[in-house]
């Protein structure tokens, strides 16, 4: 791995954040409705309004606003939710933790079940189980992640009583240790399944394609004639070139994953970015919002230089320079 | 009837509660309709809440979802009981002096704190004049409007004054409408500069009968207090506010025994709801953003010069009250929860409300009489065409917007929509969130039409005179919607505020919503009420008192 092709990468980061922060700055502030209205609810006059326009800065010109904004941002200082009267920093670390649990599982959920589900119908093209796996990803992928997570609690949580249906915790047990664990773990095996569906559904499209056009090749072919079986050519040296496509996917997926997030956040109560980002809209608290954009926009950004450093590792002939 | 205990029955239970036994407040009278064993005491309620309030203090802000979340922990002066009569919280007993210029009120011995210090006449003065007066919108405007001054001549007395007799002073004191906050803790962010960050607005103290264990994101968990003024009282041990922003994931949770109460329950799902024998039910006409609310449809009878006004018209007026069939929309958007309004003043306001009031009926051919005579004439092809309206250029199109949040607001709007094409008025249905809405009704008045729900409390003073006061077109949100300005309804309300005697106020309102119904700046649609749900296994709640709800609540294992 070079360092220095990290360094310029990361460096291209910078004005990829920059005009994405410009862009939505601008958007922000020509959404219709006004922060101040919103702060103060049912109370508060045009005197109100004014001292609380003053004391978020929203009376000076947009360009003002914009510099101080950024310059802020630089500084690492996201500014101070409208709203809440909390850091932002603060609030959106306070709800990171139970959004990453929650994508983290759905990601590593779907790329592996992804993957084996690819693979093995890749065995039997056409066959009976790749029929249904192939017709079960096309469903999976149309499937609106909201519809499903109610699906998901009316049959699997609410029918059988395996599954709670809300939370991340039970509401009246208060388990330390290993108990806390096993009891957000039980929480979180529908949500993340319902997050995890619709990229399993990719990938499993993907890697069954990807397996399909490697054991095409003539060094698969090879390995065959070489003795090795169908299954032993699949796993030895088809499926690390398969891979490659995958991994594309999964890393440009990121963003996808968190808008499914939010939506599956809400409708199992699950506490985390998810609902932040909804109430922050909701309320054109544009700090908080600002800053949930910025943070999805450098870890998508991220998401992609990770995504060609693994290139590298799955193939050895890919060097970056 | 075993399953749907009604209000009234469970008011009375609590009244008896709250002044049984030699009126000291014990709770022995305790019985429900469902259980006449002792109450079991000890065990949690949970409780859904639909968002994270972000502060607990209810004293700055008439915000439904905090007051909903921070409720449980305070007290007001006075409680309000279903038979119209206040009752002692944190005073102990009042007197009415000079014609209702002066309230005197002697507050309970021995009140104190969650954090231990003592309760005071102090604290009272400082909740009034540093918070509730300047923050909290529905007694700002009516309380300070009045003038209030407050005195505390020693720690155990408090005297409101008035320039003026004031009646409704005794409305306006329970923990929703005015709750009593510690001097001590939040001197330090009385000011509009420092109250939205007040660290104590995530720490709450305050004296009611559960106390702050811990907010979280997900969730904010009450102890019983033990120091709780009413002897015994609580009996749960605990109650937990669970943060589930859906209503269909409430009402599975609830089904589901992961958690025991939910406030409302949406029309589609009340007769499943119903037909579960594990979960009770209860109609109640309030919720933490005040009560008694009458959904109403704004017309904008002030509209900037920009803009069509479609409503100055009162024979127009008329005409969109003729097209409207308010009790089939009724029927289809509130599922029978609640009443078609009968009157102006919402009709639990039993003093104030003038039932019988000729409303206009549904009559389509009658609209549509009025809207040729006005000059809106229908040439075909949907919307009728303006001919000579005053005001209005000739050929506009009678194609009007209708703002409302989403959920039944919007509903109504859809349902309204058939009923008013029938007579060529196209209606437009825009959706829209608290900040939207605020800022295109009430501060721009960039609007045709406009659905809010007004809650009108327990005094026409406190929710229903900011509706038609023209005093009260401003930018604030949920004021003078309409832009109704008539001056003599102006000074009926302040007559009717500044008269003492309950039987004198009557008359009074009465001619108020006789010109209100003569000039129409409102659709009175519907008087919302929401159906709570709860564990069968629990009783002993007051529907009544949204705040204190669970003071009395136990749970049987």
């Amino acid at each position: 791995m070079n360092r220095r092709y990290v360094v310029r990468r990361l460096l291209q980061v910078l004005p990829a954040v920059a005009s994405i922060l410009v862009v939505t700055f601008a958007v922000v502030h020509a959404a219709p409705g006004d922060p101040v209205v919103a702060v103060a609810g049912e109370s508060g006059d045009e005197e109100y309004y004014a001292f609380m326009r003053e004391k978020f800065g929203l009376d000076r010109p947009l360009l003002t606003q914009f510099w101080t904004y950024s310059t802020n941002v630089l500084r690492g200082d996201l500014g101070v939710s409208f709203v809440q009267s909390q850091s932002v920093v603060a609030l959106i670390a306070e709800r990171v933790p139970a959004t990453l649990l929650l994508m983290g599982s759905a990601l590593v959920v779907s790329t592996v079940g992804g993957v084996l589900l690819g693979a093995m119908a890749a065995r039997r093209p056409f066959g009976p189980f790749d029929l249904g796996v192939s017709t079960g990803a096309l469903i999976g992928y149309a499937l609106p992640s909201f519809w499903l997570a109610q699906l998901a609690m009316l049959t699997i949580a609410f029918r059988t009583g395996w599954f709670p249906i809300q939370g991340m915790t039970d509401a009246r047990a208060s388990y330390t240790g290993l108990a806390h664990w096993a009891d957000v773990a039980h929480h979180m095996v529908l949500p993340s399944l319902v997050l995890a569906a619709s990229e399993i559904a990719l990938i499993t499209r993907i890697a069954r394609t990807g397996i399909l056009a490697e054991m095409d090749s003539d060094y698969v072919r090879v390995a065959q004639a070489k003795g090795l079986s169908p299954t032993g050519a699949l796993v030895h040296h088809a499926l690390r070139n398969a891979l490659l496509p995958v991994v594309t996917v999964v890393g440009t997926r990121i963003g996808f994953l968190f808008s499914g997030a939010v939506l599956v956040e809400t409708v199992f109560g699950w506490p985390g970015l998810g609902r932040l980002v909804l109430s922050a809209a909701q309320t054109r608290d544009h700090p908080l919002l600002l800053g949930m954009v910025l943070l999805v926009a450098f870890s998508l950004v991220l998401a992609n230089l990770v995504t060609d450093l693994i290139y590298a590792r799955v193939d050895p002939r890919i060097r970056y320079r | 009837m075993r399953k749907h205990v009604t209000v009234a029955a469970l008011a009375m239970m609590l009244v008896a509660t709250a002044c049984g036994g030699g009126g000291d407040d014990t709770p022995d009278a305790q019985s429900g309709p469902t259980t006449s064993a002792a109450p079991v005491r000890g065990g949690t309620l949970v409780v859904a809440i639909s968002s994270d309030p972000g502060s607990l203090n209810p004293a700055v802000t008439s915000n439904g979802g905090v007051h909903t979340a921070s409720e449980p922990m305070f007290n007001g002066l006075v409680g309000w009981g279903t038979d119209g009569k206040p009752t002692p919280e944190l005073a102990e007993s009042w007197t009415i002096e000079g014609n209702g210029t002066a309230y005197r009120f002697a507050l309970r011995q021995g009140v104190k704190w969650h954090d231990g210090r003592d309760f005071t006449s102090d604290d009272v003065k400082f909740s009034f004049e540093r918070a509730l007066l300047r923050l909290h919108a529905r007694t700002q405007a009516s309380l300070g409007s009045a003038n209030v001054t407050i005195e505390t001549p020693d720690p155990r007395t408090v005297i409101f004054r008035f320039p003026q007799p004031y009646a409704p002073l005794l409305q306006q004191l329970n923990v929703t409408e005015a709750p009593i906050i510690p001097k001590h803790v939040y001197e330090g962010c009385s000011d509009l500069a420092t109250v939205a960050g007040c660290p104590a607005n995530k720490t709450p103290v305050g004296t009611g009968p559960f106390k702050l264990d811990s907010y979280t994101i997900q969730e904010i968990k009450m102890s019983k207090n033990p120091d709780y003024f009413r002897p015994g009282l609580p009996y749960l041990d605990g109650l937990v506010q669970r943060v589930i922003p859906d209503q269909g994931t409430q009402l599975l949770a609830l089904e589901n025994k992961e958690i025991d109460w939910v406030g409302s329950v949406p029309g589609a799902d009340i007769e499943r709801i119903k037909a579960n024998r594990a979960i009770e039910t209860a109609t109640a006409p309030r919720g933490s953003g005040g009560g008694n609310c009458t959904l109403s449809v704004a017309f904008n009878m002030k509209p900037p010069a920009a803009r069509t006004p479609f409503f100055t018209e009162l024979r127009t007026r008329q005409a969109f009250w003729h097209a409207v069939n308010r009790e089939q929309a009724f029927r289809t958007v509130s599922f029978n929860q609640g009443k078609v309004a009968p009157a102006p003043i919402n009709s639990s306001i039993a003093f104030a409300s003038a039932p019988g009031l000729p409303l206009p009926n549904f009559d389509v051919n009658r609209a549509k009489t009025l809207l040729d005579q006005v000059g809106w004439k229908d040439e075909g092809g949907g919307a009728r065409v303006a001919r000579g309206v005053p005001n209005v250029p000739d050929g506009t199109r009678f194609e009007i917007d209708w703002h409302g949040f989403a959920g039944d607001q919007t509903t109504y709007g859809e349902q309204l929509r058939g009923q008013l094409r029938d007579v060529g008025i196209v209606l437009q249905v825009k959706t829209e969130d608290n900040a939207t809405f605020s800022a295109n009704v009430f501060r721009n008045r960039e609007f045709d039409t406009a659905v809010v729900s007004y809650c009108h409390g327990d005094d026409p003073e406190i929710g229903f005179r900011r509706t038609v006061d023209s005093r009260q077109i401003s930018a604030t949100a949920f004021s003078n919607g309409a832009g109704y300005s008539n001056p003599e309804v102006d000074a009926l309300l302040d007559r009717g505020a500044r008269e003492p005697d309950p039987a004198k106020r009557t008359p009074i309102y009465r001619e108020l919503q006789q010109i209100l119904v003569r000039d129409l700046p409102y659709v009175w649609l519907t008087e919302s009420a929401s159906l709570r749900a709860y564990n069968a296994n629990c009783t002993g709640f007051n529907h009544q008192n949204t705040g204190l709800f669970a003071e009395a609540a136990s749970c049987r294992k």
